[in-house]
This record gives C-alpha cells, sequence and structure tokens, in this order.
C-alpha cells in the first residue's frame, strides 16, 4: 500500500532510521575511539554520553551563520542541502529488511554509484564556492583524492556484481545466500573499505579536511545551519557506505532464519545491523590507528596499489566466473 | 625494525579493556598532595599588621588598610590590616614563607572560578 | 594582513615576483599554533614558494616590566614567560643575578634544581611528541603520550605545589625540599616514564603512516645548521653535539654523568629520536642525582640589595641555549634583564627547511624545532627601504607614540 510504502520511506528503514543511525555512529566513534586512547569520551548528554551528537546537532542549528563577502553566495546557500540528499537518498536503495530495498529497480547499482561521485562532485563545487586561502588548497586536495579513491571504489563495486551476474542491488543480495561474496573476493573488499575511508575522509585520508593543516579544509567558511547538516551528512555516509558494504560483500541482511514468518523482518534488520556494525566498528579500529598522510603519498597508495589490487582481483572473479 | 601499518593497534585494544586513565572529575573526587599551593588562608589572631606580606607580594594582591590608631605607652601607632584581593594572586608563596608570625597558610582549595570578582576579596583579617 | 596577489616586495626586498600563487595565511590564529605568530605562505599547489614571518604577536614587555620590580619578584616574573619551560627560566634569572654576588649556593640546593629541570624536559618532550602525533593527524599518540605527560605533572606537583610553574627557584638556593620519602616514588615513576619512551620509539619507527609523515621531511644538515645558528635538540639531531649541559656545566651538572644524544640526519624522524632518547637520559640523571643528593641547607638567607655589576649566563632549557644578561646598579631594582630565548635562535632555521616542502609539511616542521613563541617575541625597529637599524629607549618610544597617535599635539 502506499502509506506502508510512505512510511517505509520516512521512518524505518528510511529517512529517520538513517539519521538515528548517523547519530548513533558519531557517538559509537566517539566512545569506542575515546577508550581506545585510554579516555572516556562522552559522558553527561544522555546515559553514557549517547545524546552528544543530538545535541551538537541542535546546538549548531541555533548558532549565527556568516557567510564570506567573496563567497558565491548562491552555490554557498544551497550546496550543503544538495550535499544532504545523496547519502539519504542512497540509503533507500540498500536493503535492510529483506532482500528488497525501499525502493529498487533493475540496475539500480548504477544510480547508487552515481550517487557516491554526485556527493564528491557536490563537495568539490561547495569547496570552491566558498573562496578564501584555505579552501582553495582544500579544493585542489579534494579533486585529487576523489580523481584517486574513484576508480578502485567502482572497480570493486563492478566486481562483486560481476560476480553475481546482476547490477541490481536486490540481485547482488540473493545471489549470496549460501555464500557470501566476500570469500571469493576478500581484496576487492580490502579495496573498498580504504577507498570508502577516503570517500568519508576518515584519517589517514582526512587531507581535504584537514584540521591542524588548513583549519578545516572545505568546511572552514561553514557555520551554523549549514555546518550542521554538513557534518550530519559525513555521519550518514558512513552508513551509506558501510551499508554498501554489507549488501555487496557480507550478504546484506541475509543469514540463517527461524520457521516464524512474522519475525522475518525483524531478523532480517538485526543481521543487517550486526554487520554493519562489524564494518563500523572496523573503519573506527583503522582510523584511530593511523596518521594523516600527505596527499601526494594518498594519490600514490590509490594509482599504485589499490587500483592494480582491485583489477587483479576483478580478473579473477571474471576468470572464477567463466570456469 | 619492520614498517608495519597499525603497531598502535595492540596497546590501542589493551587500552580499550582496562579502565580508562581520565578521572570524570566533577562526579569523582580528586586528592591532592601535602605541598600543594591553593587559596590562600589568613588567621586574623596571628595577624598584627606588620606589613610585610604587601611589601613582597610581586602581584599587588595585598592592600593594608588603615583602621585607627592605638596607644603604645605614650607613643600613638597606626593599625592596618591586610586586605587580600585573591582574583590576582599568584599562588607565588612569597606572603607565606616572609610572614614573621606564620599567619597566612595555603589551602588545598582551587575551585575559585567565579563570576563576580568581589568573592574572592578576602576581608577576614580586617574584622578585629 | 594580505590579500591574494598582493605585491611582496614591500614584505622582503629583492625576490621575484611570480603570479600563479597563492597566500595562505598560517596565522596568527591558528589550529596547529599554540601562540599567535604570523607566517605568510606563498603556495603554488600545494608547495611552498616562499615563507614570510611576522612575529610580535604574544609581546608583553617584560623585560621592561622588569626593572620596576624588585629581584625576588622578578623571579616570579620571569617564570611565567612560558609554561612548558618555566622553571628554565627562572633557573636562568637566578643564576644570573648570583653571578653578580660572591654567595656560594648550597650543594643541596644545586642538585635539587638539576632535578627539577630535569623533569621539566622530560615533561617538555613529552608534550613535544604529543604534539607532533596531533598535528600530523595521529591523535592516539597525542592522547597516549599526554596521559604519560600527567605522571611528570603530578611528581611535580609533588615537590613543588604546582604543576606548571612551580615557583622553586630563589636566589642563592631554592624554597622547597625532597624529602627521602618521596624519592623511590620518584625513581619508580621516571623508571616506567623511560620504559614508555622506549614504546613510543618503537611506534614511530614501525607505524608506516607516522614514517611517510616524518621521514625525510626537513632535512637539516650540519653546516647549515651552524650556519644558522640554531640551538637546542634540533642542532644534535643534525650530528652537531652541541649541548650547555656537557660544554659548560651549571647547577650539579658537573657531578651528574649525562649523554649528549645525537643522530645524523636532521629530519623529523630523527628529532623524534633525539627528543625521546633524552626522556631517557633525564631520568637517570634524575635517579642518580637522588642517590648522591648531599645533606645540608637549601637556601641561604641574603639582603635584599645585590652589588652592581653585568653578568650573563646560559643553560640548556628544554628547547636549546637559553641566555640571561643580567644588569645592576646596586639597588634592590635591577636596572637591565635581557633574555635570549632558543626558539628565537631556531626560526631562521625552521622557515629555511619549509622551502620546497608542501603545506601538509608545514605544521610539522614549525613544531619540530618545537616553538614557543611567547618567550620568543621581541621588539626591533628596522627600516626596510635603507635596511637601517636602531632601537630606542623608553622615553623615545613614548614621545614617537604620542606625535603618531595625537598629531595636533605638536604646533
Amino acid at each position: 500500500m502506499m502509506l506502508v510504502e510512505l512510511l517505509e520511506a520516512l521512518i524505518f528503514p528510511g529517512f529517520l532510521f538513517t539519521i538515528g543511525l548517523g547519530f548513533l555512529f558519531d557517538w559509537l566513534e566517539r566512545k569506542v575511539g575515546a577508550h581506545m586512547q585510554g579516555r572516556i569520551g562522552p559522558l553527561v548528554a544522555g546515559p553514557h554520553g549517547l545524546f552528544q551528537p543530538v545535541a551538537d546537532f541542535l546546538k549548531l542549528l541555533y548558532k549565527e551563520e556568516i557567510v564570506p563577502s567573496f563567497a558565491d553566495v548562491a552555490i554557498y546557500r544551497i550546496a550543503p542541502s544538495l550535499f544532504f540528499l545523496a547519502p539519504i537518498l542512497g540509503m533507500l536503495f540498500v536493503p535492510v529488511i529483506g532482500t528488497k530495498a525501499v525502493a529498487t529497480f533493475d540496475m539500480d547499482l548504477l544510480f547508487v554509484v552515481f550517487l557516491l561521485a554526485y556527493s564528491a562532485f557536490v563537495v568539490v563545487i561547495l569547496s570552491f564556492s566558498s573562496a578564501s586561502g584555505y579552501t582553495t588548497v582544500a579544493s585542489g586536495r579534494l579533486v585529487l583524492q576523489y580523481v584517486s579513491y574513484e576508480i578502485p571504489l567502482v572497480i570493486a563495486t563492478i566486481t562483486a556484481a560481476v560476480f553475481s551476474g546482476s547490477l541490481s542491488l536486490a540481485g547482488i543480495v540473493e545471489s549470496q545466500s549460501r555464500v557470501w561474496n566476500i570469500l571469493y573476493m576478500p581484496f576487492s573488499f580490502i579495496v573498498y573499505i580504504v577507498a570508502m575511508m577516503a570517500e568519508l575522509e576518515k584519517p589517514p585520508f582526512d587531507i581535504p579536511s584537514a584540521k591542524t593543516e588548513i583549519v578545516a579544509g572545505w568546511l572552514t567558511e561553514f557555520s551554523g545551519r549549514s555546518l550542521a547538516f554538513l557534518k550530519l551528512t559525513k555521519e550518514v555516509s558512513l552508513v551509506f557506505g558501510g551499508g554498501l558494504a554489507v549488501a555487496l560483500f557480507l550478504g546484506g541482511p541475509l543469514g540463517p532464519m527461524p520457521a516464524n514468518s512474522v519475525l522475518v523482518p525483524v531478523v532480517y534488520g538485526t543481521y543487517f545491523l550486526l554487520k554493519l556494525l562489524a564494518i563500523v566498528f572496523l573503519v573506527f579500529v583503522l582510523r584511530t590507528a593511523l596518521a594523516r598522510l600527505k596527499i601526494a603519498q594518498a594519490a600514490e597508495l590509490f594509482w599504485k596499489i589499490l587500483t592494480p589490487l582491485a583489477l587483479a582481483q576483478l580478473a579473477l572473479v571474471i576468470v572464477l566466473k567463466g570456469v | 625494525m619492520p614498517k608495519k601499518i597499525g603497531s598502535a593497534i595492540p596497546e590501542m585494544i589493551r587500552s580499550m579493556i582496562k579502565k580508562p586513565d581520565t578521572e570524570a572529575y566533577p562526579f569523582t573526587k580528586i586528592t591532592l598532595p601535602e605541598t600543594y599551593r591553593g587559596k590562600l588562608d589568613i588567621d586574623p589572631a596571628k595577624c598584627t599588621g606588620c606589613s610585610i606580606c604587601a611589601y613582597v607580594c610581586p602581584a599587588a594582591v595585598i592592600t593594608m588598610v588603615d583602621l585607627g590608631k592605638r596607644k603604645v605607652g605614650e607613643k600613638e601607632l597606626p593599625v592596618k590590616r591586610p586586605k587580600f584581593d585573591l582574583f590576582a594572586c599568584i599562588f607565588c608563596g612569597e606572603c607565606v614563607e616572609n610572614c614573621p608570625f606564620g599567619a597566612l597558610e595555603f589551602t588545598k582549595n582551587f575551585e575559585m572560578a567565579t563570576s563576580q570578582r568581589e568573592t574572592l576579596v578576602m576581608k577576614k583579617a580586617l574584622e578585629i | 594582513m594580505g590579500e591574494p596577489g598582493e605585491s611582496r616586495k614591500e614584505a622582503s626586498a629583492g625576490l621575484v615576483q611570480y603570479s600563479t600563487e597563492n597566500l595562505v595565511p598560517f596565522g596568527p590564529i591558528h589550529p596547529a599554533l599554540k601562540e599567535p605568530e604570523y607566517f605568510k605562505l606563498y603556495l603554488r599547489g600545494e608547495t611552498i614558494v616562499d615563507v614570510i614571518p611576522r612575529i610580535g604577536y604574544v609581546h608583553r614587555g617584560l623585560e621592561k616590566a622588569a626593572e620596576q620590580r624588585r629581584w625576588t619578584q622578578n623571579t616570579y616574573m620571569f617564570e611565567r614567560t612560558c609554561g612548558i619551560c618555566s622553571f628554565a627560566h627562572s633557573l636562568a634569572y637566578v643564576q644570573a643575578v648570583e653571578g653578580l654576588t660572591t654567595y656560594e649556593i648550597p650543594e643541596r640546593a644545586l642538585y635539587i634544581r638539576l632535578i627539577v629541570a630535569e623533569l621539566e624536559r622530560i615533561h617538555s618532550h613529552l608534550l613535544w611528541a604529543g604534539l607532533l602525533g596531533h598535528w600530523a593527524g595521529f591523535d592516539t599518540l597525542f592522547m597516549w603520550v599526554w596521559r604519560d605527560r600527567e605522571i611528570v605533572l603530578d611528581l611535580v606537583e609533588a615537590v613543588a605545589g604546582n604543576r606548571v610553574h612551580k615557583s622553586l627557584a630563589t636566589i642563592a638556593g631554592v624554597k622547597k625540599d625532597i624529602p627521602d620519602s618521596m624519592k623511590s616514588k620518584i625513581v619508580e615513576r621516571t623508571k616506567h616514564l623511560a620504559d614508555r619512551a622506549y614504546f613510543y620509539k618503537g611506534i614511530v619507527d614501525t607505524e608506516s603512516t607516522l614514517l611517510m609523515r616524518t621521514r625525510k621531511v626537513g632535512n637539516l644538515k650540519a653546516e647549515t645548521a651552524q650556519k644558522l645558528c640554531a640551538v637546542g635538540p634540533l642542532v644534535r639531531a643534525a650530528g652537531v653535539p652541541r649541548d650547555v649541559r656537557a660544554d659548560d656545566p651549571y647547577a650539579a651538572y658537573g657531578d651528574v654523568p649525562l649523554d649528549v644524544v645525537t643522530r645524523n640526519d636532521g629530519d623529523v624522524y630523527s628529532l623524534l629520536h633525539v627528543r625521546l632518547d633524552e626522556i631517557v637520559t633525564s631520568a637517570n640523571a634524575i635517579d642518580y642525582a637522588l642517590e648522591h643528593m648531599p645533606k645540608g641547607p637549601i637556601r641561604l638567607k641574603i639582603p635584599p640589595t645585590i652589588p652592581a655589576g653585568e653578568y650573563s649566563t646560559h643553560i640548556e632549557a628544554p628547547r636549546g641555549e637559553l641566555f640571561y644578561f643580567v644588569k645592576s646598579s646596586g639597588t634592590a631594582i635591577p636596572e637591565r634583564v635581557k633574555a635570549r630565548t632558543p626558539t628565537l635562535a631556531n626560526l631562521p632555521t625552521a622557515l629555511e627547511l619549509l622551502k620546497g616542502y608542501t603545506m601538509a609539511d608545514v605544521p610539522v616542521v614549525l613544531t619540530a624545532i618545537d616553538p614557543c613563541f611567547g618567550c620568543m617575541d621581541r621588539l626591533s625597529f628596522v627600516d626596510l627601504d635603507s635596511q637601517k637599524k636602531w632601537s630606542w629607549t623608553g622615553e623615545q618610544l613614548r614621545e614617537y607614540g604620542i606625535k603618531h597617535y595625537f598629531p595636533e599635539r605638536n604646533a
């Protein structure tokens, strides 16, 4: 029915669910990172600091918004909303409570890859629109980083699609009902995770928004509402990227099922969440353990090591599939 | 030594398992050593108004207030007592060690943050 | 402050002007700088073409203020020049004043000065290592090292009463004693810190991402270092074994054996190793000094005036060689006090090291010299067109100020 689908899109597993997960992962990142460093992390807002990201978001909403005088005001105003749109929309295509997602069509993997490229493009024009010394440097770094990570990311995604024989996420998830894809293409998984960390700008790839070098990179000239939504988008991108990884490599929400059919969506949802938590935890450990690279070194890493690895894995998978 | 990625990870896992090293300060108490130099305190009974503390203070915290005169034999001597503007105190300890009567001492109170400067003015010694 | 494309001739005469550069202001307010200083970076893409510094943002006029306070009061003021090398400043000042007199400082006081100075050196090097981790994007190292720094701060608090401004050194002695009950605690903690220093050296050697940020960044040769008058761990990492504690011993350094740590490469990686090794040598020096500390008084009672004369002394602060010059006219108030801090000597070296590197190296290289701009700021007058330098007295400065800001008062 239309109403059920609308509610699904808006609340679960649609917009509110994604945003809620975004806040939850922000809290988890800060807590896990803090305990690994011997600290406590957020403590006061809510039980064990659970509402701290929400408090930060709400605080930023009512702060003053200062537009730099030589910025391109039209793009400056509209780009944060355009940026926020991408992962929210993309999450609607990731299967959460079944093999079919809230929105699905044949070949929707291409649309999802387009959304990844689109969000990077929006960040670049966002960064160019606020023209200051710091953001100019950040724009250069952004473009270079984007060019470097996009190709291995897409190759890894295509490898999963080739092996599953389908270009829609529902098809890919269904083809993993016996064995997960990661067992056939572990290197693609590694390449995907590293490229995803570059897309999300987590250390060691947080070069375009390097806090200690160019103040806040492309985030520098934003404040108030725009900054609140930009930060939220970065968190939701983690949910989206992680969800995509789960769908492509870890079999989506599939797993051993109980006989009772009423509980099926709940069990699917639980499996999805557990797998997503595993991926996200891996991202947090890598993030806390590594220093930031320079842009030339990051580009070298992607072009010299990860792209050939992804291509080799793709060739192997094609041979495997042919055999 | 061989280069590897993530050589900090074993220590990270260890830190995650044991108790964190940060103290949740306002919710837990802190112990301070004996020699700690906190907020100043004066014993008005021992103070005689000799003004040595005001002379040696590097931060101009102590001002001597005239409280009248008293007769000693045939002479009339002024009576002064110190007033402390602890907002400016740098906790150096010059007044404490130079007071010949041992009237000043350091307490362990370090929570001196206030929004009104007047709350940190110590006039205990003026009430005689 | 500088618009993009501003002419650089006015800032430094004799440079060729490039047209494709981007002026990125590093400072005065920047997350990477503890204290404000303005570095104009001219970038082409990410490569640095030129760096033009402008200092003076933290100038407080301490040397002038010292001429209005008594000798003992000045000890506390100079202690507050810097939060990290505060004991070094007060020790150097006190040593300079004692040089004007003929007092014989008690031996126990000299040993206590050495112990606290070395504790401060450990604290400063740990702070620096953590900051380097933070500015290279490695926050985990930052948090761990600063947790170990808390151990040193607690030790200092137990000895002196305060974590940062120790207020321990005074003219002809020290103010507080180290009782025997505290010795075992200090020895045990410094041993723990030496072990932790070895652990961090292991991480520096093996963590690939950190190696990529610090290896071969800022290559300083020995001749360049000596020509530009670099001091402290910077020049020791370039291979020159220059250390005031070994070359010209003060306090109890003549009796306590100390190794001078040098490396050969002069990059940030060597600096990390030099400073972490110095933590180990400081820990050993503290243990030795605690064992062999003589008994006796810790200070002398002295009159409030200091005999007339001039004296200058130098000590090894955690950042390098620190000079203090004191001139007395025989009263209770000094006539002139002048300090030359190590960061001022290291700054030209840092700027020279930055040319040709990228923007991402700027905080790493600037931190590598361990800058303390609070100590560093000085004021002098240079006329750019005629390249003339001069200095003014207080009266002339005041007259110039009146003439400049109130032109209507001049007939």
